[in-house]
């Protein structure tokens, strides 16, 4: 039996949907069996990020409408091995869909997959409670930034309501830089005020744009900092003890070095 | 502590923010405005220096996540030379 996890922040702009395609393909290339899930009814964009949008026939609107079977909804990965998207239909609006419909997707998904990924849309509204409502886990994306923390608090506790648990943090777009001068809080900062517990670090990096551009997830190019933090996100939740690296400052090597390695 | 680090402590952004949102943050699970919070401290305050020796403004008032509750963090500066009355 697998795990239904939901990604989600509160706030909009903070990297739920490249993170929900980054790690779903991690854990992919782990070997894992994983389906993820836009929960963004009227505003999908997973499908668009995963470089999948010519190849969505249907969504999980037309297996609630029971127009189609969830197996024939689910739209393969070519580039993994057992990696599926179940898009998000674009003509309906969120609260077309019910909680207890979205439960039995998830309910049906997790016998056969090791992993279940809901990317939540932002907003407390109809959407996220959707969202979560098969969840058993929950992963919070949030910037180093007040409003983005401040929302993410918000969702924490309404998840804490609703019995999910964990409930686990990822810290996104880190500058260590920018810590370093003093001009972004940091990460025990974050830490301290959340009281939850930390998944991870993404960095600041800009290849994100680029993987974006191009409909491909960051992890698929080995060696930028951005996919690394995705793997060992992904390698922590299959149960691999992965240490969280202390993030090192831009200089003027490093600098050099990302230079060479960009493409 | 010398005079610049004193001085580049108060002017950091970052530390600002830390701060900004702590209060936020406390507001926002208490669900109260700012003047019942103020209240509310004045009245500890008040109970408590029956008691105690302290500054009035030194004290502070957070409410902090504990796993699925929230425990009220009240700090009251303590006076070595202040003893109980």
């Amino acid at each position: 039996m697998g795990k239904v996890i939901v990604i989600t922040s509160g706030k909009g702009g903070v990297g739920k949907t490249t993170s929900t395609a980054n790690i779903g393909t991690a854990l992919a290339l782990l070997g894992k069996t994983v389906v993820i899930i836009d929960a963004d009814v009227g505003l999908r964009n997973l499908d668009v990020v995963m470089g999948l949008e010519s190849r969505v026939v249907f969504t999980s609107m037309d297996v609630i409408e029971k127009k189609c079977d969830l197996e024939k909804a689910l739209v393969k990965d070519r580039r993994v091995e057992d990696l599926m998207l179940l898009a998000a239909s674009q003509r309906n609006r969120k609260d077309d869909i019910k909680p207890e419909q979205m439960q039995d997707i998830c309910e049906r998904l997790k016998v056969e997959y090791d992993f279940v990924l809901i990317d939540s849309p932002a907003g407390i509204e109809q959407g996220f409670h959707n969202a979560a409502a098969g969840a058993e886990e929950a992963i919070i994306i949030t910037t180093p930034d007040v409003s983005a923390i401040r929302d993410a608090d918000r969702i924490i506790g309404l998840l804490q309501n609703q019995d999910i648990n964990p409930i686990s943090l990822i810290l996104n777009r880190l500058s260590p830089t920018l810590v370093k001068k003093g001009n972004m809080i940091s990460k025990n900062d974050v830490l301290d005020i959340l009281n939850i517990d930390l998944l991870g670090i993404v960095p600041e990096d800009e290849g994100v744009i680029a993987s974006t551009n191009r409909g491909v997830p960051l992890v698929h190019n080995d060696g930028s900092p951005g996919a690394e933090a995705y793997m060992r996100i992904a390698r922590r939740m299959t149960g691999q003890r992965v240490p969280i690296p202390e993030m090192r400052e831009d200089n003027f090597f490093s600098n050099i070095l990302n230079w060479f390695s960009r493409k | 502590m010398d005079f610049k680090s004193i001085f580049s402590r108060k002017t950091k952004s970052s530390n600002i923010a830390t701060q900004r949102l702590k209060l936020i943050l406390t507001q926002d699970r208490f669900d109260v405005s700012e003047d019942s919070m103020k209240k509310l401290q004045f009245e500890l305050t008040e109970v408590l220096a029956k008691y105690f020796e302290f500054t009035m403004n030194s004290v502070s008032m957070s409410l902090k996540r504990e796993g699925n509750s929230y425990v009220l963090m009240a700090d009251f500066p303590y006076q070595e030379s202040s003893k109980l009355r």
